[in-house]
């Protein structure tokens, strides 16, 4: 197999995933891409870290009083899958419907969130939509309980046109008040109990009490509405079967998953990316995976243009590193402590800003961000007695004696490959230099040698290009 | 004007888990106290009395002394509005000062901007802990979180010096001045060296302190500490931000409380005397606050969350005394359950950022706010 | 109110004792499991997590009053009285109370004022070191029965911390463990094991001689995913805390499945306490259903028990006081419930 299938199929992994081992690369070139493609679009059986394991050996992951722990959970999901797309996906609709702890102080309902992702992500937008209008955590992120027939809540009416679908500017301020007006009435049970405990935080007397949706029919405005031109006795399922028809909403949402999946900047052949994007979501009924399919398997996503073209998110660096590094996948204390990680970089999982999500792209990275991404991964692909680290030990191994200019192509190569500039690698040599040629012959585990590509490995991921996926 | 012509800094002291105000300014001669407090309250002979009806929980007593000369500001009643009592949403309100609708930019981190509008020196403003809080977060004002200033910086595991040496040599090529045209390197190299700037800079403080200040071994004491060092190392930062807990007493409280108080008043004590060490008092105020406070009614083991809480304010150039009225205790005067907040803590912030920092407050904190005279004139 | 299912055999719910809590103090936080000193004062072993591990402790309760009547061990660390991820605990005849821990390896015992007395804390697969102790068991000879669950076995001892005996190896034959837990012993001194990831519950000799097995994977009666502890009373009935299921199933000396308990979880003294003071939640808390009918994909026994307060939540003990009662620990509800045979 070629050193270009394997770049493609690393570029593949990283995107749809959080990247993959050189092992797994190559058992996945031998499948082919779009056989890839095709498993990444119908994820099966994860098999990740079973929830009874997880709940019997992390108490706070069972109850999920906080959100580090419920972040953790889902990290754990994200490191151990076999299905990584259904995670990345979760990740990208989880940006996009950014739903925050800091308001419901209701970690479960926001994994409860997660997993609906799960189950709608790659389906028909409509569906997806209707489940998020009717998440509870949703509900009262987005003030949701106090839209009353009596007396309307813009506020996820507002959201729902403005970042969740159609994008500013498709609608008017009327159309928000009526989109509001069929919303009302859905709410969660026990509504008023549930958001006084959320606005006290209250875990009395026995712990959280966790959420579930319900329509209470009373206290929804059943009469005429009129919104986007259309009019109708219209009920919240009505108002998304109107929004996914617009073209508006296709553009807004196929260019979100361009910029999430392909690239954070949009150039001429990303726009025409785009726009065959839209044709396939219109084409096969606002259905997400076969606009993922078409994505991927566009000679734009293959193209030069958008290798390493998106900054990584926090928790995808995070994500990425322990899996390269084959840590935290049993039972680990401190894995909510790799939870914090993500926080410091900026990007707490569950714990989005604001409602408009992060600021992605090159935003994610001020000199703090970049002081605690470097720290973290180092300290991860350091440690030579970590799984995914010993692999590269143990193929390096087989291979003879490494001048420093081999040394660091190869560990670039098993470490992505990543592609690096002249100056970047001219530094890693001249790092590895300061010790002479490396040979592996007769190693120990934690000895010199091993430390020595420890240590390389852990400032290749300390570089810019590493910063990018 | 200062004194030595300076410029002043801001200590600012987050008491995370709402801090509860009666447990530690006491209204040790109002029977409603203990009627309300029946399980958690101060005993009156064991508080620290600073007149007829009030006194400081006796783990205050370092604060007292400091009070004794007139170098405490007790702000009463301090909160906003319409109480909000969760944690999180109340510490947003009074990081970014809006509390109507959730915000992403904090009022220190727009008043580093407002100090420091060129982005010159990477250390305007730093946080003494793990994570940035939102108070310091705005778009485009670097904020060094400093977890352990003795290692604070890139490759901290690295052990071996000639080791960390290499590798902080090789980061410092590949973030170098670069030839390609790519924004995103360019941004990416300038950002490291930021980092490499800050993190060689702030690693010298250390070396430079001397004090006969001897800390507490409890984080919030180093914490404390470090801010000294790194004040008196003269680098140009003017705030300085650090947090401790949990205050959040439900239950257990006069355990937890009296072991709190007791690290937290120990530190800012020290922390005083060592600016006086360092001839810093008199330009250097600190703030110390809470998300809100706690029901007046015990719950037989601690307080719920409540709603007006407590602040102050500790430093040479400021007029110690009590400010904003103790809120009542009366039945008729309470908000459901709690006490009334009858000052915006955006009075205090307006104050701070106005007179001591001489910033624009409204442009910060949202809106225009009466100020207290708690700063000598 | 009782209930109730096939036989005449019966419990009645009496009680719910306990309250969140984030701080030390009153209140439990991730209660793991219950022992009763003779003097009839109820220790409450606060688990906790490794996210929140400063309030690792021993809280000592009494039941009809409820009080809290103090505490013992200092949170998470290596010292004498610290933890890592206690599990279990039991008294021997002469008072004093063994505690398992997990991560440290560790058995620590200590007297019935909390005093630190001694520990056995050899990592290992050797004859009385452990690999992740987990539950204990003392029976009426002080025979301490101690679950070495990632060596896969039983290791029996003298309350000196002598070697007695072993049996168990990895697999999912007789005698066979994956990750046991819990462990208690009958009148007639026969030990009883929670094959937690078997889904069964096995019987042995004090010898460690296979005798029955309780149990298969299911959610029906007589069926179990990932039982966590088993108690047996004075005429044979067994006690299984079926932990996955979020339930507790009884049966009899033969192994006939009598009925299963739910929860019925009441408002404790201390959740009494912090709703009088807390009136706003109180009324909209009154207004609420709080055994809510759920949308079809939120029905699992997890997914129920954290919206449906009065069930048990993470029921991970079950341990029979000198009268008889049941008691049942959640760890993650801040609690136990208390029944009675009628």
């Amino acid at each position: 197999m070629s050193n270009q299938d394997i770049a493609l199929m690393a570029h593949l992994m990283r995107r749809a995933g959080f990247g993959a081992s050189r092992d797994e690369l190559e058992a996945r070139v031998e499948m082919g891409y779009e056989a890839v493609v095709e498993e990444l679009l119908h994820p099966t059986d994860p098999q990740n870290l079973p929830d009874d394991i997880i709940r019997r050996y992390h108490t706070e992951q069972a109850e999920m009083r906080l959100a580090d722990g419920a972040a953790a959970y889902w990290l754990y999901r994200m490191i151990t899958t076999r299905c990584p797309l259904e995670e990345k996906l979760s990740l990208f609709w989880h940006s996009l419907f950014a739903t925050g702890y800091n308001k419901l102080n209701q970690a479960r309902a926001l994994v409860n969130q997660i997993e609906m992702f799960r189950r709608h992500g790659m389906g028909d937008l409509a569906t997806l939509l209707v489940e998020l209008s009717k998440d509870p955590a949703m509900i009262i992120w987005l003030d949701n309980n106090e839209n009353h027939k009596d007396s309307i809540n813009e506020n996820f009416g507002r959201e729902l046109l403005e970042l969740f679908s159609l994008g500013i500017g498709n609608y008017t301020e009327d159309d928000i008040k009526e989109c509001a007006r069929a919303f009302t009435g859905w709410t969660l049970g026990n509504a008023e109990y549930m958001a006084m405990r959320a606005a006290r935080d209250s875990i009395w007397p026995y712990s959280r009490i966790s959420w579930f949706y319900e329509y209470r029919e009373a206290d929804h405005d059943d009469g005429e509405k009129t919104f986007l031109g259309e009019t109708g006795r219209f009920n919240g399922q009505d108002i998304v079967e109107i929004i996914v028809r617009q073209e508006a909403t296709a553009r807004f949402i196929c260019t979100r998953l361009f910029q999430f999946f392909a690239a954070d900047e949009i150039d001429e052949g990303g726009e025409k990316t785009i726009a065959s994007m839209m044709k396939t979501y219109f084409d096969s009924n606002h259905e997400i995976r076969p606009v993922l399919r078409t994505l991927f398997n566009s000679g734009y996503f293959k193209s030069d243009e958008a290798r390493f073209a998106r900054v990584k998110g926090p928790v995808e660096l995070v994500v990425g590193a322990v899996r390269m590094a084959g840590s935290y996948h049993t039972p680990t204390q401190g894995i909510e402590q790799v939870a914090r990680q993500a926080v410091y970089m900026g990007q707490g999982l569950l714990q989005p800003p604001s409602v408009e999500g992060w600021h992605e792209g090159i935003e994610w990275v001020d000199s703090g961000a970049l002081v605690e991404r470097v720290n973290f991964v180092a300290h991860e692909l350091a440690n030579v007695e970590n799984p995914g680290v010993r692999k590269i030990i143990d193929r390096l191994a087989g291979e003879g004696v490494f001048s420093p200019e081999a040394l660091v192509d190869r560990c670039l190569d098993l470490m992505g490959p990543m592609e690096v500039s002249e100056e970047t690698r001219a530094s890693l040599v001249e790092y590895v230099a300061h010790q002479g040629d490396l040979s592996l012959a007769g190693h120990q585990q934690g000895d010199d040698a091993e430390k020595r590509v420890g240590g390389l490995l852990s400032l290749a991921s300390s570089t810019k290009e590493y910063q990018l996926a | 004007m200062p004194a030595n012509g300076k410029k002043r800094s801001l200590i600012v002291v987050q008491l995370i888990g709402a801090n509860d105000p009666l447990n530690t300014l006491i209204p040790y001669s109002n029977g409603l106290y203990y009627d309300y407090r029946p399980a958690v309250n101060i005993p009156a002979k064991d508080v620290l009395p600073i007149d007829d009806d009030f006194g400081f929980s006796p783990q205050l007593a370092p604060i007292k002394d400091l009070w004794d000369r007139g170098n405490v500001a007790v702000v009463n009643g301090i909160g906003y509005e319409t109480p909000v009592r969760s944690h999180f949403r109340s510490m947003d309100i009074w990081h970014t000062c809006e509390p109507e609708k959730i915000a992403t930019e904090g009022w220190l981190g727009r008043a580093i901007r407002d100090l420091d509008p060129q982005g010159e020196n990477v250390l305007t403003g730093i946080n003494f802990g793990r994570g940035l809080p939102r108070a310091l977060g705005c778009k485009g004002v670097p904020v060094a979180s400093v977890g352990n200033l003795e290692t604070y910086g890139l490759f901290p595991d690295v052990e071996d010096e000639l080791q960390k040496g290499y590798a902080l040599e090789a980061f410092a090529r590949m973030y170098g001045m670069s030839k390609d045209n790519d924004p995103v390197m360019d941004s990416l190299g300038q950002t490291g060296r930021n980092a490499l700037k800050g993190a060689d800079i702030l690693r010298t403080a250390p070396g430079k302190y001397s004090s006969s200040v001897e800390y507490a071994q409890n984080p919030f004491a180093q914490s404390m500490k470090n801010i000294v060092q790194v004040m008196s190392a003269d680098l140009g930062t003017r705030v300085f931000y650090t947090s401790y807990g949990s205050f959040d007493t439900h239950g257990g409280e006069l355990l937890t409380h009296a072991k709190l108080w007791g690290e937290v008043a120990g530190g800012v004590a020290d922390c005083y005397a060592d600016l006086e060490e360092h001839g810093l008092q008199d330009d250097t105020m600190m703030l110390v606050w809470t998300e809100f406070g706690r029901r007046i009614r015990d719950n037989g083991s601690g307080t719920d969350h409540g709603a007006g809480g407590l602040a102050m304010l500790i430093g040479g150039s400021v007029q110690g005394g009590m400010y904003g009225e103790f809120p009542s205790l009366e039945e008729a005067q309470q908000l459901d359950g709690d006490l009334r907040a009858n000052n915006d803590f955006r009075s205090t912030y307006s104050t701070i950022l106005e007179r001591w920092l001489g910033l624009d407050g409204p442009s910060i904190v949202n809106g225009q706010f009466e100020h207290l005279e708690f700063i000598e004139k | 109110m009782s209930t109730h299912t096939t036989s005449t055999f019966t419990l009645d719910y009496v009680k719910t004792v306990g309250l969140a809590t984030n701080q030390i103090g009153r209140g439990f936080i991730n209660p793991y499991d219950v022992a009763f000193s003779r003097d009839g004062r109820i220790f409450v072993l606060n688990h906790c997590d490794s996210a929140r591990k400063n309030l690792m402790r021993v809280g000592i309760v009494d039941l009809d009053e409820e009080e809290y009547l103090g505490e013992f061990g200092k949170g998470s660390g290596t010292g004498d009285d610290q933890f890592n991820s206690p599990v279990a605990m039991a008294f021997d005849s002469q008072d004093r109370l063994y505690v398992t821990d997990e991560l440290h390896h560790r058995v620590t015992i200590f007297d019935a004022s909390g005093k630190f007395l001694g520990k056995w804390d050899t990592k290992g697969s050797g004859d009385g070191e452990f690999n992740g102790p987990a539950g204990i068991a003392i029976d009426q000879q002080d025979n301490v029965y101690v679950v070495d669950q990632h060596n896969s076995r039983v290791q029996k001892l003298t309350t000196a911390g002598e070697y007695l005996g072993q049996w168990g190896e990895p697999g999912d034959g007789n005698g066979q463990f994956n990750l046991p837990w819990g462990v208690t012993t009958d009148s007639a001194g026969d030990v009883y094991v929670a094959d937690w990831r078997n889904d069964r519950v096995q019987k042995f000799s004090p010898e460690g001689k296979f005798i029955a097995s309780f149990g298969e994977s299911g959610t029906g009666e007589g069926q179990f995913h990932r039982p966590s502890a088993v108690a047996v009373d004075l005429q044979g009935y067994v006690y299984i805390a079926d932990w996955g299921n979020e339930r507790v199933q009884v049966f009899d000396a033969n192994g006939a499945f009598q009925l299963e308990l739910r929860g019925q979880a009441t408002e404790s003294r201390w959740a009494g306490d912090y709703l009088n003071v807390n009136p706003d939640e109180k009324r909209t808390r009154e207004m609420s259903n709080l055994i809510p009918d759920l949308p079809p994909h939120l029905n699992t026994p997890h997914h129920i028990s954290s919206q449906t307060e009065p069930y048990f939540w993470g029921p991970v003990s079950v341990r029979l006081d000198g009268q008889g009662r049941l008691f049942v620990t959640e760890s993650n509800r801040h609690r136990f419930q208390v029944y009675q045979r009628s």
